[in-house]
Formats: C-alpha cells, sequence, structure tokens
C-alpha cells in the first residue's frame, strides 16, 4: 500500500520534472519509479514507520532557517580578522537507536551553525561532532538534545 | 502589469545571484583562513553548499517555467542531501587516517586508537 | 534602472566573484598541506562550478544548463566519496612530514605502519 503510494508520487514527481502530463510520460515516471523502488526494496520495507507530516514539516521549517543562520554565521566569522576559534570534537550521547534517525541526526548536525558530525561510534551510542567554538560542550550538547533530537523523535514516532 | 512582474523577477533574482556568489566567495576564502582540515570544512560544507544552492534557485527562477523550476529545487535538495554526506565521510577518512586537529584545538574526544583496526 | 540592466549587473558581480572564489580555491589546492585538504578544494572547486554553469543558464538562456549541473553535482560527490574512501584506505601522506613538526605526538608507530603498507 505505502508502495503504491510512493510510487505514485514518484510518478507525479517525475511529470513535473520532465514538464509533460501525457500518459506516456505518467507510465514511463511509473516504470522508472517502479524500478527504483524495487532497487531499494529491502530498506524501504525495513524501514516500516509512522510519519507525522506535520512535524516533518516543523522539521523541515527549522533545518532550513538553522541551514541559513549557520551559512551567514561562517561567512561573518571568516570575515572577522581574528576569528577567535575554539575548536574541538566532542561526544554527544544518542538517545536515538534507529539507523535512519542517526543519519538524520548527522545530516541534520552537518548543516547547523559551527558543529560537524565526524562519526558514530561502533554501538551506535555516541556521535562525534566537530564544534568551531567547543569551549562550552555541554551547552552545545543540550541544544543538539533539546533541538533537532526531540523533533526527529516526535516525526518519527516508534 | 507585465513590466512589473519583470522588475520583481529581476530583483529576485539578482539577490539570489548577489547572495549565492558571496557566500561561495566567503566560502572559498574560509576554505584558505581556516587553519585545519576540519574547520575549513565548516566553511567548505554549509556556506559552500547554500551558495551553490541559491545560485541554482536563481536559474531556475529566471527560467519562468515550472517544470525547470522544480529541477532546480531538485538539484538544490540533491545538493543539501550530499554534501553533509561527503563532508561527514571525508573528516572520518581524514580524522582516522590521523591527520592532526589544529593546534588551537581544546579537545578531541573521538578515541584515536580505533584507526588500527582499519586496515582495508 | 530597467529590469534587463539590474540583472546584467548582477550577473557580472556574480561571475566575478565566483571567479575570485576559483582562485581562492586554486590556492588552496596547491598550498595543501596533505591529500584531504587538496580533496576539499576540488570539492569546492565543483560547488563553484555548479554555481558558475547557473549563472550562464541565466545569463545565455539556456535552461539546459541546470540539468548539466545537477549532473556535474552528482559527479562531484561521487569523486568525493572514491577519494575518502582511499584516504581512509592509505591512511597518511608521506607530505604530512613537514606538518608534523609543529604537533610531535604521533612520531612513533605511525611510519611503521606506513612502511607496512607500502611493502603490501
Amino acid at each position: 500500500m505505502t508502495f503504491l503510494f510512493v510510487n505514485l508520487l514518484l510518478t507525479l514527481t517525475w511529470a513535473a520534472v520532465s514538464g509533460s502530463f501525457t500518459v506516456h510520460n505518467l507510465l514511463l515516471g511509473f516504470a522508472a519509479g517502479a524500478l527504483s523502488l524495487w532497487l531499494v526494496r529491502e530498506q524501504f520495507s525495513a524501514a516500516r514507520r509512522r510519519i507525522r507530516p506535520v512535524k516533518l514539516l516543523l522539521l523541515a521549517a527549522l533545518f532550513f532557517k538553522e541551514l541559513a543562520l549557520s551559512a551567514i554565521k561562517v561567512a561573518v566569522m571568516v570575515l572577522r580578522p581574528d576569528m577567535r576559534l575554539r575548536p574541538g570534537i566532542f561526544a554527544f550521547p544518542l538517545s536515538l537507536t534507529r539507523d535512519f534517525e542517526i543519519t538524520l541526526l548527522a545530516n541534520l548536525i552537518t548543516l547547523t551553525p559551527g558543529t560537524l558530525s565526524v562519526d558514530v561510534s561502533d554501538d551506535r551510542k555516541t556521535l562525534y561532532v566537530h564544534a568551531l567554538d567547543c569551549h562550552d560542550p555541554a551547552a552545545e550538547k543540550r541544544a543538539i538534545s533539546l533541538g533537532f533530537e526531540r523533533r526527529i523523535r516526535e516525526a518519527f514516532p516508534l | 502589469m507585465a513590466g512589473d512582474i519583470d522588475m520583481i523577477m529581476a530583483i529576485a533574482v539578482s539577490l539570489l545571484l548577489v547572495a549565492g556568489s558571496v557566500f561561495t566567495v566567503l566560502a572559498a576564502l574560509g576554505l584558505l583562513r581556516f587553519p585545519d582540515l576540519y574547520t575549513r570544512m565548516h566553511a567548505a560544507s554549509k556556506a559552500g553548499t547554500v551558495g551553490s544552492g541559491l545560485l541554482l534557485l536563481a536559474a531556475g527562477i529566471h527560467a519562468g517555467e515550472t517544470a525547470i523550476l522544480l529541477r532546480a529545487l531538485a538539484g538544490f535538495a540533491f545538493f543539501v542531501l550530499t554534501a553533509p554526506v561527503s563532508a561527514h565521510l571525508l573528516a572520518k577518512a581524514a580524522h582516522q587516517a590521523g591527520y592532526k586537529l589544529t593546534n588551537l584545538s581544546v579537545t578531541d574526544q573521538l578515541p584515536q586508537s580505533k584507526q588500527k583496526s582499519v586496515v582495508i | 534602472m530597467s529590469a534587463a540592466e539590474i540583472l546584467s549587473y548582477s550577473i557580472h558581480f556574480a561571475a566575478a566573484a565566483l571567479s575570485l572564489g576559483l582562485l581562492l580555491t586554486v590556492l588552496r589546492i596547491l598550498r595543501g598541506p596533505a591529500l584531504p585538504d587538496r580533496l576539499l578544494g576540488l570539492d569546492m572547486l565543483v560547488a563553484i562550478a555548479i554555481g558558475f554553469i547557473a549563472v550562464i543558464a541565466i545569463k545565455s538562456g539556456f535552461n539546459l544548463y541546470i540539468d548539466i549541473a545537477i549532473a556535474l553535482s552528482l559527479v562531484g560527490f561521487l569523486a568525493t566519496v572514491a577519494f575518502a574512501r582511499f584516504i581512509l584506505a592509505r591512511g597518511l601522506s608521506p607530505e604530512t612530514e613537514k606538518g608534523r613538526e609543529t604537533m610531535p605526538k604521533p612520531r612513533h608507530g605511525k611510519p611503521a605502519r606506513r612502511k607496512h603498507k607500502g611493502a603490501r
């Protein structure tokens, strides 16, 4: 069921991107969508989950806000004569457990102000984050766990 | 009326162009000014991504067709999705290979001993 | 000022800024000091090239350029991933010997490991 829904969504995207809504093009899009879904079928069926669309949109909005802020912050920092850097790598204890959540969090962290995820420990309990200003790792950790981590948990309830 | 819309479009595209190119050139400057690989990566992966993304968006809006705008948006989304992955992979590889952080660094809690197990 | 004039000015500004960005990035690639830094510069070069292609798409009006930019971002991402894997597999490069003077910590152990790698 979800398979068909995602396939239809892909078909519509295909038609919109290629710019024509003829029957042939829709059929071609459907076939291409089915093929690509078939290629990722294992990850797809393993990742069966509930999603809260509104919370997901909130997460996306927060992400774009943070992305803009981080680009501006880095730009300002580059222009500062002395830069005042105190970089370092701190360990962030993960409370998220599933792989796709950790991946999402790592990607979000990389594109937010002053932080860049470097590595995940083998037991998936710790995320190592490089920060441009690392004189107060506790504050950074709190910001991540109260910001993105909470939003991700809300958007993808167990 | 058509002239007004043209004007608004031109101003929007111009703003995106200027903002995107400023971000890109600042990212390049950051690449040059930051002291070590990991801090440079901040500049490249944030400001660089936003800069190129804004320029793509400007091209999409300027075209004035929904299909092309959507294509540009897809390119932007792809860029935003892949930039952190490549930055993350590069940082991880460099750290495991043993490239050090700058002397200014205050902490490094990522264990270095792990690299001994990495023999590919 | 007419819409076309504004657009033309901002296109020229963007092209100039991106050229400067390319120059700065090339400077970083030349300076190194090690392979990951150069790789980051290469990544940035691709990002700037994508921005440039978007600007050219606006200037010339050929919307096909946007597809080219997207394809280039795909190739650039794959290249970065491949290079990162290479760094992971190879470990420290010999050219970091000079940079090591300032950070003398891993003097012991590492050279032996590299020799072992070279013998393979």
